[in-house]
């Protein structure tokens, strides 16, 4: 019963931060540099993570179609299947897994050891809102961030598995992948990937800093805090993944 | 007027506050003794709004801090300086950034350049050079961090100002600064303060009046010379502990 009353309470807790953001969001002025900075930061650093993962991505994708299909079914089919995964759910997923161990970890570290060195309270007691000053900039930055990024990743994913397939699986010609990655290919897929790239950066984010914030105790509770948020971002992240299925195929 | 009426708090399980009663008067300095984790810090933060009482209210210049409307809210909060216990500097933070912070709000938005000059005289009320400016927190000592916070704590030209633990993890010679800081600023500025310390050398050193908070209760307020000859037992084994040695015991 306790934790069902403490599962409720945190649900009610984070519907009030989201609700304090999206009081915020109309006021740009009061976040909207700290925010491109944010997104900058979060994006450049970040970039070579993500490209390894995609080029690792759709080198492995490739190639496991080319093993499994090789004989079975036409060779182009191998380009539908590498544009099909990386488009729709390696880029995307890719980058939110590198986004939520390198970003939402640092967010969450951070946003717990400014609350247990009471740098939270200290912002409170100068009449700033923690919210704007640091919340907003962040979940903002986040969306800002990372459509950019799984626009690279998918391409970088589907050079990387291109480049590969023609390497490694018998008989690929150029021609057939970019028949197969045509054959799949619809506007539709790609704005889909941008816009789960958009939902994971606001998740990661937003539980990164609501985890972040609830953070108390020493070193320990930091430490503690970050984990946190890394299964909470983990979680939603894959549940989200699922979810957004039937917005990929209600179009 | 700061007053706690009835104040209780509770965290989980764990009562901190049950029943304080206590007033600052204009223009006093209130030395808020007590043993570690008797919620001395925890009463305070209540003046600000920084924690809600289970029960009880604070009431500053006629404010109710229960009641408050967020634009009240943030006007008290304008009236009182908070010197954190560790600074609460921002890290990530130059000093000047930290300065910045407080010297102007949201609201206002004055930009950090013309803020600066008025940030060295900060620096230099609290006995700090005006090159600490472009420093970070995790540049200075322990003592120039407390210094900071003072200084951040005072831009905003409060009535009212809240130390806690100022002399916590200082040494005997800069513990003894930064009471003399907490006197001189009562003087230069004429605020009313309430310091929490545990510390007894700093109570009888800044404080007009002195409280004892013991078991989540105020159990005395006297002036230094009363309490010193209260006969309570718990008052008594408390503030005379350290006295007797150095001859001010009555």
């Amino acid at each position: 019963m306790r934790k069902l009353t403490n599962g409720l309470v945190t649900v009610g807790e984070a519907a009030v931060l989201a609700g304090q953001i999206v009081r915020v969001l109309p006021r740009p002025r009061l976040y909207m540099n700290a925010a491109l900075q944010q997104a900058y930061l979060m994006g450049i650093q970040s970039l070579p993570l993500v490209l390894v993962m995609a080029f690792l991505g759709g080198a492995v994708t490739s190639q496991q179609t080319g093993a499994q299909f090789a004989g079975g079914l036409p060779l182009w089919v191998i380009g539908s299947v590498l544009a099909a995964s990386v488009i729709t759910e390696l880029g995307p997923v890719l980058t939110g897994i590198v986004m939520m161990a390198r970003v939402g970890a640092a967010i969450a570290a951070e946003l717990a050891s400014m609350k247990v060195t009471e740098q939270i309270d200290a912002l409170v007691a100068m009449g700033r809102d923690p919210v704007a000053f640091l919340v907003v900039p962040r979940v903002v930055g986040g969306l800002i961030a990372f459509p950019p990024l799984v626009i690279l990743a998918n391409a970088m994913g589907i050079v990387a598995g291109y480049t590969i397939a023609l390497l490694v699986v018998d008989g690929m010609t150029s021609a057939d992948l970019v028949y197969g990655m045509r054959f799949y290919f619809r506007t539709w897929a790609l704005i889909f990937s941008v816009l789960k790239g958009a939902v994971f950066g606001f998740a990661i984010t937003f539980i990164a800093c609501f985890v972040g914030l609830s953070g108390t105790g020493g070193a320990e509770g930091v430490g503690r805090t970050t984990t946190k948020a890394v299964v909470a971002t983990t979680i939603t992240l894959m549940v989200l993944d699922v979810l957004l299925v039937p917005v990929l195929k209600a179009f | 007027m700061i007053e706690f009426r009835n104040l209780h708090k509770s965290f989980d399980d764990l009562a901190v506050l049950r029943g304080v009663d206590l007033f600052v008067e204009e223009g006093e300095t209130l030395a808020l003794l007590g043993p570690s984790g008797t919620g001395k810090s925890v009463l305070i933060k209540h003046a600000m709004g920084l924690l809600e009482p289970d029960q009880g209210d604070v009431i500053v210049d006629g404010i109710s801090i229960a009641q408050a409307t967020p634009k009240e809210l943030r006007s008290v909060r304008r009236r009182i300086g908070y010197v954190f216990q560790n600074a609460a500097l921002f890290d990530s933070l130059s000093v000047a950034e930290n300065l910045w912070l407080a010297q102007t709000d949201e609201k206002e938005g004055r930009p950090m350049p013309s803020c600066r000059a008025e940030g060295e005289e900060l620096l230099r009320r609290v006995n700090l050079d005006a090159s600490v400016m472009d420093k970070y927190p995790s540049e200075l000592s322990g003592g120039m961090r407390k210094r900071v916070g003072v200084a951040r704590a005072i831009a905003h030209q409060p009535r009212y100002l809240l130390w806690d633990e100022p002399t916590t993890g200082l040494d005997p010679v800069n513990a003894d600064n930064i009471d003399e800081l907490i006197m001189e600023l009562d003087r230069q500025l004429g605020v009313t303060s309430i310091v929490v310390t545990h510390d007894l050398d700093t109570a009888f050193e800044v404080g007009d009046r002195i409280a004892l908070l013991y078991e989540g209760r105020v159990r005395a307020v006297q002036t230094p010379d009363e309490i010193l000859r209260n006969e309570d037992p718990i008052v008594s084994r408390f503030v005379r502990r350290s006295r007797v040695g150095d001859g001010t015991a009555a």
